[in-house]
């Protein structure tokens, strides 16, 4: 698009851009490979990056199995409770991390509303790695949920009427129509939640405490390594922002592979099976 | 408006926020500001201390900011604007002054441990020999003074108390904290049955109950106060540092339950 006003936006584009980008490239140039060798060596490294993918997966396959249905009715629904129940999702973004993690505390602490109930089933919540997935999934759900209904408020009702018309099922018509042709938007979400919840901090230092291998994620050990030794502390957020990286740019991918993957199929009338060389790297349809 | 007129205005208007931020970075009069850096522990004991600076030096502007010693020696460390230090064990301090950032570091006060349990103490702990009955322990982390501290005395426990003492404490272990009140704060939510932090610590919140750590394996803590070595030190960080070791500043300490010999 040709537009008179493309100069003064890229100027005002700029310093936010700036903002965004020269931290990262400066927290690259901090870390010498051998302090990156020395930090992945540090005895903090190993057990929070193993812990950092194991929770923020399960939070982020409980966000996206629970989540999907509540985008799904918010995404289609013109009621007003659909509407009040969108705003009440929203309150996770807005409230800081910690107040987070002192509510939950309110909630599934010993003396939280739910606390006399669980310590009667012998449950016990916090200083739990379960503590750390429900902080990251308090978080990280208002992210996809938000993206997600979006995406299903852009599928066309029409689509759908035709699909059930075609003798599809509402759940085949979810799972054929709707859900691909929201699919970018449902992975964008899903790539922002995941995101959120591998930078957790706040909600999970409260909530769950500080202890390795059990719930001292990434962000915690740097947190924890920031204390004592810098360069470990930047070395360690150098390897946590390149981890994030890689797995940004596959989630952002694979719509388009999946697509990819799709046409291939339907063009050779071979399962995914034979579409190899279709869906190889690249992130096809940028 | 006319997205060409609306982006120039958002341009002006960030243009316009721009002097508000820089601003914003550097306040306070050069001269009549002095920053202090404390353990977190010293926090009552700090803010009576600028209330009484305060009545000397009515022009100055004080700002305190409490942590982990770790923590501050770290920010120290990293270029941070402080013109005095107060570290709650001598190792963080000695780092600085190794490193010529602080000089002419004195001990101006002591402390000891005691374990704090709730109000309820749900574990019963009643004495020192009850702690591996905590099935919830927080401890501050290896680096902060406290935590240092509490893992000398565990392990001045095990021969003293009975063998496999420590490792049954450090079984119930589910928290390191970065500083004392953090670990303090877990006791009075409940959330923890027990907690190692600073006598002081204990007295200064009504929502614990304290249990004593017996002297044999206790530890003494040291508390160090030294200025930092920085070109544009306050002129005020020596007034300072002679209020806390007054026979007035010294007083404050006391009633906020540090030794003073």
């Amino acid at each position: 698009m040709r537009s008179p006003a493309r100069l003064p936006a890229a100027l005002v584009a700029l310093p936010i851009l700036t903002l965004l980008v020269v931290p990262m490239v400066a927290l690259a140039l901090a870390s010498s490979p051998s302090d990156l060798a020395e930090a992945v060596r540090d005895p903090l490294f190993a057990p929070a990056l193993l812990l950092s993918a194991r929770t923020t997966l399960v939070s982020l396959a409980l966000v996206v199995a629970m989540g999907t249905p509540l985008a799904w009715w918010l995404g289609r629904s013109t009621s007003r409770t659909a509407r009040l129940v969108e705003v009440l999702v929203d309150l996770p973004i807005v409230v800081p991390p910690a107040v987070v993690g002192i509510a939950l505390l309110q909630t599934f602490g010993r003396r939280g509303l739910f606390g006399g109930w669980l310590e009667g089933l012998g449950l016990q919540i916090p200083f739990t790695t379960t503590a750390v997935v429900m902080a990251q999934v308090v978080v990280a759900a208002p992210f996809f949920v938000q993206a997600a209904a979006s995406a299903f408020r852009g599928v066309d009702a029409d689509l759908l009427t035709v699909a059930r018309t075609l003798g599809q099922s509402p759940r085949g018509a979810f799972f054929r129509v709707a859900l691909p042709m929201a699919l970018p938007g449902v992975v964008v979400g899903a790539a922002l939640a995941w995101a959120r919840a591998l930078g957790e901090f706040g909600a999970t230092l409260l909530f769950a405490g500080n202890l390795p291998g059990t719930t001292q994620t990434m962000p915690l050990a740097i947190y924890v390594a920031l204390e004592s030794d810098v360069r470990v502390a930047l070395a360690l957020a150098l390897v946590l922002a390149l981890v994030a990286l890689v797995l940004l740019l596959v989630l952002r991918a694979a719509p388009a592979l999946w697509a990819r993957v799709g046409a291939a199929a339907v063009a050779t009338g071979g399962g995914p099976d034979r579409s190899e060389e279709a869906g190889g790297p690249g992130g096809a349809g940028r | 408006m006319t997205s060409r007129t609306r982006l120039r205005s958002a341009a002006t208007f960030f243009a316009a926020m721009l002097p508000a931020v820089v601003v914003a970075g550097c306040s306070g009069v050069e001269g009549t500001r002095l920053s202090i850096y404390a353990a977190s522990s010293l926090t009552e004991a700090f803010e009576e201390l600028s209330v009484l600076f305060a009545r000397t030096h009515p022009a100055a502007s004080l700002s305190t900011t409490t942590a982990g010693s770790q923590v501050l020696r770290t920010q120290i460390e990293q270029g941070a604007p402080a013109d005095v230090f107060a570290s709650a064990n001598p190792e963080h301090m000695e780092a600085l002054v190794a490193a010529g950032l602080a000089s002419d570091a004195r001990v101006f006060a002591y402390n000891e441990l005691v374990i704090v349990v709730p109000l309820d103490n749900p574990a019963g702990i009643d004495s020192f020999e009850d702690l591996p009955n905590a099935r919830r322990l927080v401890l501050g982390t290896p680096n902060v003074p406290v935590g240092r501290y509490a893992r000398q005395a565990l392990a001045a426990a095990d021969s003293l108390v009975r063998p496999g003492f420590v490792e049954a404490v450090l079984d119930g272990l589910v928290s390191e904290e970065s500083n004392v009140r953090l670990a303090r704060s877990k006791v009075e939510l409940g959330e923890a049955d027990a907690a190692i932090v600073y006598r002081t610590d204990a007295a200064s919140s009504d929502r614990v109950r304290t249990v004593a750590i017996p002297p044999e394996v206790n530890v003494r803590a040291e508390y160090l106060i030294g200025a930092l070595e920085r070109a544009d030190r306050s002129p005020l960080a020596e007034a300072w540092i002679e209020l806390v070791l007054s026979a007035e500043g010294r007083a404050v300490l006391e009633r906020h339950g540090f030794d003073i010999e």
